[in-house]
């Protein structure tokens, strides 16, 4: 807990620093503004320093950007008119309608087709499935959501090519214009975990307590879901979230930007290209807090499914 | 050192082991310094005397620049010819060895076959072609064998015949709306490729490999900080602070490397880390110390070679991430623009995509191979060089 708390305050002063020694656009901008309107740019640069408050010292400075990412006050987006926080929030709205299927059917999936092949290894099961997970692993996110798009919205017309905002979250249409993020999202991450979850299972269902199950003539099903996979699940946990996270900060952008869903990652694009530095913040430090939570999480899932291992000494 | 054949035990020659000092440079190092010397010379010159906008054979009538990227990437390579190659063939026996076991692997040596392609077109693809122009006239010409409907071309190069364009050797896999040839697009992008591939696997393997052993050899409060150094590392987010520092600063493709690479060294480092103090407590480690071995040949004679077949392993796997993460930067569009790459080809070809979509087909599937050929290689040399990994899995 300490930890994930250090992690991120490391992360927000990293960032305060690249911040601080950079020119800041809104000052040039005013700057600019002055000088097209025949005044004196450097005055107009000092009196928008003084606005901003940048004349303070530096570690003033620093403490108020502390204070004020922690008490979630992370300031106004010009670009899209609202605080940053409600955008982020409205983003979020739409993020969550596709990341919440994706994770679950990835946490679901990929262990128990890792354990199916596992239990079939070196049969063309166990091939197919690990073809499909190098396979999902292997294709960059973006060229195959393109590729998807183009085959089944452009060509056969099965799904709408534009994403509708306004669907309801729970209906038919919006089930079937985020089937493809997810499809696209799911086969990019069951990869990894299929294949640490074969080789660990592999090592399990040869061993001496599957073999006493088997003898008391445990039903099959109950001996793999209750004896493989649950011993499976410990080092797999260290990997998932890992996984899961770099998919969803770097991947989840580039769907988002494919299939035109307004969420976080086409926010974080789009104020990018606005140039409205309070989003490009506002939004990176909501991915990043979601990391460093996510590694916390981790750790105690892991400490939960194997109590032997514990944190104590940290 | 100074034998003939150290692959066998009764051939070595002891006296002359004996008589050498261990100070004289192996052939390795000499070919290393008699290579990068002139190379960090030419390097300053650039540097300090020739003018920014010159280009650096300029004075002698070449018109030829080298970027600092450039630099960067022929030592790497010189290391790597010096360091990885040299042994594999000084020790042929062992090579042969490790052949034996990776041939095994047919997907492995596919893909082996595919990243040679890969890396001698970027080695010597930009020295016979020119690089990618633009010309309007030629926009969206079908790649060969291949046809098109007339209305969507100009100015169709190849035949026409019933209405439909056909392809032409001239453009193997077509032009881009630009006009830019596909196939030289993806010939510079493999430059690219490789550049980051080489300089982003040394730093890793340098900044792992020196903070692993110091924190090893150190011990105490080194240990303590350096680890928890790595522990931030491994917890980071790297693409979001890097589209960060693209954001506040801009950034080129030589930040991206150091970024990325900067910021993946921490798996490398837990390893060696791990894997020093283990061997400190061997028997023979024991034995070289009572001989009168310095930490630091200790380091360089047995750490490291017991480690390395570990970090190759880590570092193919590695670079995939390192492709994709600059493909996906490339595709937003807000990537290094002055270096060509297969993400930008991806990214020009999207919005015709329905009727031209060799555009982003013939590099996104080039990229899905170099990524899948780096996976197979990764799990080759996995069970190749590390007989213990083996091992596990054949359980």
């Amino acid at each position: 807990m300490l930890w994930a708390a250090l992690v991120s305050f490391i992360i927000v002063t990293v960032t305060f620093v690249l911040l601080s020694f950079a020119p800041n656009p809104s000052i040039q901008e005013a700057a600019t503004q002055a000088a097209l309107q025949g005044g004196d740019p450097a005055a107009a640069a000092e009196r928008e320093r003084e606005l901003r408050g940048l004349n303070e010292p530096l570690h003033i400075r620093y403490m108020d950007f502390l204070q004020s990412v922690y008490t979630l006050d992370w300031g106004w987006s010009q670009y899209r008119s609202q605080p940053v926080t409600e955008a982020v929030y409205e983003g979020l709205y739409y993020t969550a309608q596709y990341s919440v299927p994706w994770t679950i059917l990835t946490l679901v999936l990929g262990p128990l087709v890792g354990l199916y092949s596992a239990a079939n290894m070196y049969s063309w099961k166990d091939h197919a499935a690990t073809g499909f997970a190098f396979f999902g692993y292997a294709i960059p996110n973006f060229f195959f959501a393109i590729i998807l798009l183009l085959v089944f919205a452009v060509w056969l017309e099965w799904i709408p090519v534009v994403y509708n905002a306004n669907a309801a979250v729970f209906s038919l249409e919006n089930v079937r214009q985020l089937i493809l993020p997810v499809f696209v999202l799911v086969t990019g991450s069951i990869g990894g975990i299929m294949r640490v979850s074969r080789n660990e299972s592999a090592e399990f269902q040869n061993s001496e307590f599957m073999k006493t199950a088997r003898a008391k003539g445990v039903s099959p099903i109950r001996a793999y879901l209750y004896h493989v996979l649950r011993p499976t699940m410990v080092p797999l946990s260290t990997t998932i979230v890992g996984q899961l996270l770099a998919l969803f900060l770097g991947s989840s952008l580039l769907v988002e930007i494919v299939f035109g869903i307004p969420g976080l990652g086409r926010i974080t694009y789009e104020a990018l290209v606005a140039q409205d530095t309070n989003l490009v913040l506002g939004t990176t430090l909501f991915f990043t807090f979601i990391a460093v939570v996510g590694n916390l999480l981790e750790d105690i899932v892991f400490t939960v499914l194997d109590p032997r291992i514990s944190y104590d000494d940290r | 050192m100074a034998t003939e054949n150290q692959d066998r035990f009764d051939r070595v020659d002891w006296d002359e082991i004996a008589a050498s000092r261990g100070r004289d440079l192996s052939v390795n190092t000499l070919g290393m310094l008699a290579f990068a010397v002139p190379l960090a010379l030419l390097g300053l010159y650039d540097w300090r005397l020739v003018d920014e906008r010159e280009a650096t054979f300029g004075a002698i009538g070449y018109d030829i620049d080298i970027t600092s990227l450039e630099y960067l990437f022929v030592f790497t390579l010189l290391l790597f010819a010096f360091y990885l190659v040299l042994p594999l063939y000084q020790n042929p026996r062992r090579t042969k060895h490790y052949w034996t076991e990776f041939k095994r692997n047919r997907p492995a040596v596919v893909s082996l076959v595919w990243l040679a392609i890969v890396f001698v077109g970027g080695l010597i693809g930009p020295l016979l072609m020119n690089a990618p122009q633009q010309d309007i006239l030629i926009s969206h010409q079908p790649p060969v064998y291949l046809s098109v409907d007339q209305a969507n071309v100009a100015n169709c190069v190849g035949e026409i015949a019933n209405g439909r364009c056909h392809g032409t050797w001239e453009y193997p896999l077509g032009t881009t709306n630009g006009g830019r040839d596909v196939l030289t697009g993806i010939v510079y992008g493999m430059t690219t490729t490789m550049q980051i591939a080489f300089i982003a696997t040394t730093i890793v393997a340098v900044v792992g490999i020196s903070v692993g052993t110091v924190s090893a050899y150190a011990g105490g409060w080194v240990d303590e900080v350096l680890m928890r150094i790595t522990d931030v590392v491994l917890s980071f987010p790297t693409f979001l602070m890097f589209l960060l520092i693209l954001y506040i600063y801009g950034a080129g493709i030589g930040m991206f490397i150091l970024v990325f690479s900067g910021f993946a060294w921490g798996g490398t480092a837990r390893y060696v880390r791990s894997k020093a103090l283990s061997i400190s407590e061997e028997e023979y480690i024991k034995a070289c110390r009572i001989s009168g071995a310095n930490t630091y040949g200790v380091v360089r004679r047995h750490v490291v070679p017991n480690t390395a077949s570990s970090i190759i392993t880590q570092l193919t796997l590695l670079i995939p991430g390192f492709l994709l993460f600059e493909a996906q930067l490339a595709f937003l569009g807000i990537g290094d623009t002055e270096v060509p790459t297969w993400g930008q080809l991806i990214s020009a070809g999207r919005s015709d995509l329905a009727f031209a979509p060799w555009i982003v087909l013939a590099p996104g599937i080039v990229l899905f191979l170099t990524i899948l050929a780096f996976n197979f290689l990764g799990d080759a040399l996995l069970d190749a060089l590390n007989p213990e990994a083996q091992a596990e899995t054949d359980q």
